[in-house]
């Protein structure tokens, strides 16, 4: 029982970070019709911006973190509306999906070149002990990248819902149209849709690297789960990505626990196919008519 | 009170409106009538700053409104219910009305505002929890022109509030303009149900080709026997025909 638990937590605790980076992808859907495929780079880089604030400009941690967090911002919120979708999205929503999957291909390989194809160590936020949950024994780290995860999710719920604000962002995201007639300003709210991706993708990366290392490849696998946590929870809700997250990251852990840890990067995978073909609009996601 | 004068516009190049010119009464309900393509609905997107004006003027009572932006339309005491559900479907009814007074400085006053509004239209009171997606068609319409009148507004432009409705509802959004024009809004309307809607309204125009081609009392529109051949589903003879 106890080590079913450790698994679950465990899993849990890495679920939630995918739950961080699939709610990226829910939110930019929402705000452009669009799938970013840099999502993966943009929770790589945020660990080097921070690395570069430690090594090049000599910054304490906790320092570095907010310069990190500030520069993601900047760069993989306002930079990337302004510089990528604001003049792609016009010429379609394919045109832009290709353009993300460049731009993950630039932050990749600029990383790599010009700061290092080595893996790099991250220094961690947390201490590493070990402690014990009913009898689970798990990393202190685990168990606050759980916890801060889930309560940058539940912040981020109470915010949409609880303020006129948020209210204002899931009515652009619902009805941009209406949204404008109502007087919404809808720039602004797809303005602050970009933000939070970029914060959150911060975030993630803040919390996943110190497990994982910085490394410019990070982005791939991560970027790879959190898009299909996305659509097994659904792509349209918040919630869907957050249970989409949570499901893989326990499946994940219980996979390799009881059944196999060979075939455990498949799984991911079996997962997406099983929902496309049973319920494709995903576990709580709501499916979107389309007329031809 | 609102008044078109010789409006050109459309979207991109292409122009849709090609020299408009009307006039409507204060507290009065004006029905806009005309065949598919004659730029009904595009008018209204011209008065609330959703179309590109080539030129024209727009003046709301007496003051140039021409290309302002929905916001500052919003401001001047204007709001806008376009044809088809207008809803945020994830949204609670409250929260949906809420969204009609989203521009307003005080939104306590919003707040008392919608306490308001739910007094006139009960309905929403009993499901202000629900899901505005929740609501049949005909409530949610409802609940459309509830949040248009949010702020008070002095003209509601209001796009083809039957369609999708069963008769019945149809009659119970048509009273609720009568009763709103009553205490002193003014109400443009498009209308498909042409009969109807200028059974119910003062005046009446006609739109035709972007052009303003009637413009009357809506009882003599009725009467007319060009508009009942041409749009209220007269029988029009074959010599006749257009």
């Amino acid at each position: 029982m106890s080590q079913f638990l450790q698994v679950l937590l465990s899993g849990l605790a890495t679920g939630s970070i995918y739950a961080l980076v699939a709610i990226g992808f829910t939110l930019v859907w929402q705000a452009a019709q669009t799938v970013n495929f840099a999502q993966g780079e943009f929770v790589m880089l945020p660990a080097f911006f921070v690395l570069i604030g430690m090594s090049v400009f000599g910054m304490p941690l906790w320092i570095a973190l907010i310069f990190g967090l500030a520069i993601s911002i900047v760069v993989l919120g306002v930079l990337f509306k302004k510089m990528i979708v604001e003049p792609i999205l016009p010429h379609g929503g394919i045109t832009l999906i290709i353009a993300t999957m460049a731009l993950g291909i630039l932050l990749k390989e600029s990383v790599k070149e010009f700061y290092s194809a080595e893996a790099q160590p991250f220094p961690s936020l947390f201490p590493g002990d070990p402690i014990n949950v009913f009898g689970a024994v798990l990393s202190l780290q685990d168990v606050f990248n759980l916890v801060i995860s889930l309560g940058i999710v539940v912040l981020l719920t109470l915010f949409l819902n609880r303020t006129r604000t948020g209210r204002c962002m899931q009515a652009t995201a619902q009805n941009p149209a209406v949204a404008e007639i109502l007087g919404v300003n809808v720039k602004r709210m797809i303005l602050y849709t970009f933000l939070i991706n970029a914060a959150l993708a911060a975030l993630a990366s803040f919390l996943i690297t110190p497990v994982y290392l910085a490394k410019f490849s990070n982005g791939e696998t991560l970027g790879l789960i959190a898009f299909i946590a996305a659509i097994v929870g659904g792509f349209n809700q918040i919630r869907g990505a957050i249970a989409g997250g949570l499901l893989i990251g326990v499946l994940d852990n219980l996979t390799a626990a009881y059944v196999t840890a060979q075939y455990r990067a498949a799984l991911p995978l079996v997962l997406l196919i099983v929902i496309i073909l049973v319920r494709p609009q995903g576990i709580l996601g709501t499916s979107e008519g389309r007329t031809v | 009170m609102l008044e078109l004068k010789n409006v050109y516009g459309g979207y991109g190049k292409i122009t849709i409106l090609n020299g408009v010119s009307f006039s409507i009464p204060k507290a009065s309900i004006t029905t806009v009538i005309g065949p598919n393509g004659a730029g009904k609905s595009t008018v209204f997107k011209a008065i609330f700053g959703l179309l590109n004006i080539h030129s024209g003027q727009i003046l709301l009572d007496g003051k140039d409104v021409t290309r302002q932006t929905p916001r500052q339309m919003i401001s001047q005491g204007v709001t806008y219910v376009p044809q088809g559900r207008n809803v945020v479907p994830q949204l609670s009814v409250y929260h949906n009305l809420e969204l009609g007074g989203i521009t307003a400085p005080d939104q306590a006053k919003v707040r008392e505002r919608i306490e308001t509004v739910m007094d006139q239209f009960p309905m929403l009171r009993q499901f202000r929890n629900r899901k505005a997606i929740e609501l049949s068609g005909g409530q949610q319409k409802q609940l459309e022109v509830a949040r248009a009148l949010l702020l008070d507004p002095k003209l509601i432009l209001i796009d083809e509030p039957s369609i999708g409705l069963s008769p019945n509802l149809v009659q119970e959004v048509f009273q609720t303009l009568i009763r709103l024009r009553d205490q002193g809004v003014t109400i443009l309307m498009v209308e498909q149900n042409a009969k109807a809607a200028l059974a119910m309204s003062d005046d009446g125009l006609v739109l035709e080709l972007g052009q303003t081609r009637m413009h009357d009392k809506a009882s003599n529109l009725l009467a007319d026997p060009r508009v009942g051949q041409l749009f209220l589903g007269g029988h029009v003879e074959a010599e006749h025909a257009v």
